[in-house]
């Protein structure tokens, strides 16, 4: 059973990282404030997390001013979308030889 | 247990996929009222004009005011009670980035189905008129029903078939928009509430 567990990323393995990853998934960009409210997170909670997701290279981060308001969106990588959809092959076909 | 655990996790990923990429807080039951307003409306026009001949500018210039006026009722009717039934299940209803790529997908096809029109009847080209408020109105669900629920593409489809159909019809104008307007919102806004409404 545990060997059926090796595709699984432990990047995803905390829920808001698989939040954060889901969303942007489906969606060209998203900013800070959406994200967090989609994801029911506080300011540093999102921060940090988005931040060791853009340390491995699986989300952009963005950061301007609109008007004198900073904005900062988020959007995903080929790399993140590569492993992102390989960990959900790893659940899916653990599913699979559990059925 | 551990396969439990792994299907939840596939269902929360495709759930936040879903929540946030589409709008999911249309009332049902404000598409019947939208429905019976406009059956209402057409009722008015075709006793009131005597016949459903609508070919006069002067019947075409009280129809389009009377349109305009129930498009705008419509709108807000919808724009109303989903936000009242957003409160009432405490979904999202915010101007984010759900409702304004909804708004905006819905609003283009609409705006250019809007000025062909308004070109046709400044230049007394009564015939196609409406079938081209149809035909744009369905393309406008069809477009917004990517950002929302995907069933309003068959009401959308319907509204096209119909379009098209009264591109070949003379006179028949007040008859279809009944139809389109009335009778098929009535029809897909009880499968709609059947559907979702029940929930929560």
């Amino acid at each position: 059973m545990i060997a059926n567990l090796d595709g699984l990323n432990k990047a995803f393995e905390s829920k808001i990282r698989l939040g954060i990853m889901s969303v942007l998934m489906a969606n060209e960009s998203v900013d800070f404030t959406t994200l967090k409210s989609l994801l029911e997170l506080t300011d540093g909670n999102l921060a940090s997390h988005a931040r060791s997701l853009e340390d491995l290279g699986y989300i952009r981060c963005e950061k301007r001013f609109i008007g004198r308001k900073p904005n900062t969106s988020y959007s995903i990588t080929d790399l993140g979308r590569a492993a992102f959809s390989a960990h959900i092959q790893a659940l899916a076909s653990f599913i699979n030889t559990q059925q | 247990m551990e396969n439990k655990e792994v299907l939840n996790t596939l269902n929360d990923i495709k759930e936040m996929m879903e929540r946030s990429s589409k709008f999911k807080a249309i009332s049902g039951l404000s598409i019947v009222i939208v429905g019976i307003l406009a059956s209402l409306v057409s009722a008015y026009i075709y006793f009131c004009m005597g016949d459903y001949h609508i070919n006069t500018p002067a019947k075409w210039h009280t129809t389009v005011i009377i349109a305009i006026v129930l498009l705008v009722v419509a709108f807000a009717t919808v724009f109303v009670m989903s936000y009242l039934k957003a409160r009432h299940l405490k979904l999202r209803f915010t101007f984010d980035t759900t409702m304004r790529r909804l708004l905006l997908n819905f609003f283009i096809p609409m705006a250019a189905g809007g000025l062909l029109c308004m070109a046709l009847l400044s230049q007394q080209h009564y015939g196609l008129v409406s079938s081209i408020t149809l035909i744009f109105y369905g393309l406008a669900l069809i477009n917004s029903s990517h950002f929302s629920y995907s069933e309003l593409r068959y009401l959308g489809y319907a509204e096209l078939a119909l379009g098209l159909i009264d591109c070949f019809l003379v006179d028949y104008a007040v008859l279809t928009w009944f139809l389109g307007f009335g009778v098929f919102h009535i029809v897909f806004g009880v499968i709609f509430m059947l559907k979702y409404g029940r929930r929560k």
